[in-house]
């Protein structure tokens, strides 16, 4: 991993610790190794690696009732398996989650597997009304806190889209 | 044994623990047993996920003692979570997998491989260590004070064997509340035990 991976790795934690965010379930993608071991060796945090992202929907969502703030991290894939979980739980309890996801298949990723997340990730959030805002440089992760905040007031899921160029530390 | 007589004993024996319940009939038996509107969280909306939202809260509220019902179906759809609920190791919770090898919110549709599901054996091999296996209500009300011993170190898994919903039981009303109201009624029963401000104003 590059330092400059590694530099936005650690700003994209500083910005979660700064809104207050203290547990963080995550499920690995490549491009997020730089975020995962920034938060994972930040004594702020609890990381809590979970074994599908329908979990992190979960304990992110209980956290929110103890007034704990969390933040779900997973790649575009893991996104598209949890909409039901989000559905059901955010929407029909009106519980508010924040969500850091990969932007996988956009334009720069060069893995035909991901694909389907370009054509359809964006398309199913808008299909469920989540806002999203796309991050794609360094001076972008300040807004993570608006983003975050934005959650509690909005009473429901967002997410928030890294593009591969900021996660891999491609773009100033 | 039955489902009722279960949650009934249970229910007696609650001190000041909250619980979360699960999609389908865990909901409707707790609520039927107990019409308890503000230290239940009536999870009805989503399968598989009633213990990992209450292990969020536990880590959340350590002080609070949480109570996390779970269907064998739902748990059927997602066993790998007690990888995740050993890896936290949550003293302060309790999952009761109530297992009556049906899916019972689907007319009792049965579920794959459900003679031979063994979950306290999967517990186990996940590495929980404190595991109990009740199959009727002898077992239930002279081994509960094990369960819920206080400060016992690390997660607790209980099976619960029970007969299927008949019928009539399957008639049981639902839980009768709207997500949002629900939501409040448990989160300001929380921020009054635990003096945290879940919603960022208090009434």
């Amino acid at each position: 991993m590059s330092d400059r991976a590694s530099a936005v790795g650690h700003a994209i934690a500083e910005e979660l610790a700064r809104c207050e965010v203290k547990l963080v379930a995550s499920l690995p993608d490549n491009w997020l190794t730089g975020v995962i071991g920034a938060i994972d060796r930040d004594p702020r945090f609890v990381h809590v690696r979970v074994n599908r992202e329908e979990a992190a929907v979960g304990l992110c969502s209980g956290a929110y009732m103890g007034a704990l703030g969390s933040a779900a991290l997973m790649g575009a894939s893991g996104f598209m398996t949890v909409v039901y979980a989000i559905t059901k739980i955010n929407y029909t309890y009106e519980i508010p989650l924040f969500m850091l996801l990969t932007l996988r298949g956009a334009i720069g990723d060069h893995h035909k597997h991901h694909i389907s997340n370009g054509l359809y990730l964006r398309p199913v959030l808008d299909a469920i009304n989540m806002p999203y805002e796309i991050m794609g440089s360094p001076a972008d992760i300040a807004s993570i806190s608006r983003c975050y905040h934005y959650t509690r007031t909005y009473a429901r899921p967002m997410a928030v889209l890294l593009t591969r160029d900021l996660l891999l530390g491609k773009t100033t | 044994m039955n489902y009722l007589d279960c949650f009934r004993a249970i229910a007696r024996r609650r001190t000041d623990q909250v619980v979360v319940t699960s999609a389908g009939n865990s909901s409707q038996a707790w609520w039927a047993v107990t019409h308890d509107s503000e230290a239940s969280f009536y999870l009805d909306a989503s399968m598989s996920l009633s213990t990992m939202f209450a292990s969020g809260l536990a880590l959340a509220q350590p002080a609070l003692n949480i109570w996390a019902f779970m269907g064998d179906g739902a748990f059927c759809m997602n066993p790998g979570m007690l990888m995740v609920e050993r890896q936290m190791n949550l003293r302060n919770l309790v999952h009761f997998l109530v297992s009556n090898r049906v899916y019972g919110a689907t007319s009792n549709a049965e579920l794959p491989n459900f003679a031979d599901n063994d979950y306290a054996a999967m517990a186990h091999t996940m590495g929980l260590d404190r595991v109990f296996d009740f199959r009727n209500i002898e077992e239930l009300e002279r081994d509960f004070d094990r369960v819920a011993l206080a400060n016992a170190p690390g997660h607790t898994f209980v099976v619960l064997e029970v007969e299927p919903f008949s019928q009539d039981e399957q008639k049981l009303e639902q839980p009768p509340f709207d997500g949002p109201e629900l939501k409040f009624r448990f989160g300001r029963e929380v921020e009054r035990r635990t003096g945290c401000s879940g919603f960022g104003y208090r009434l």
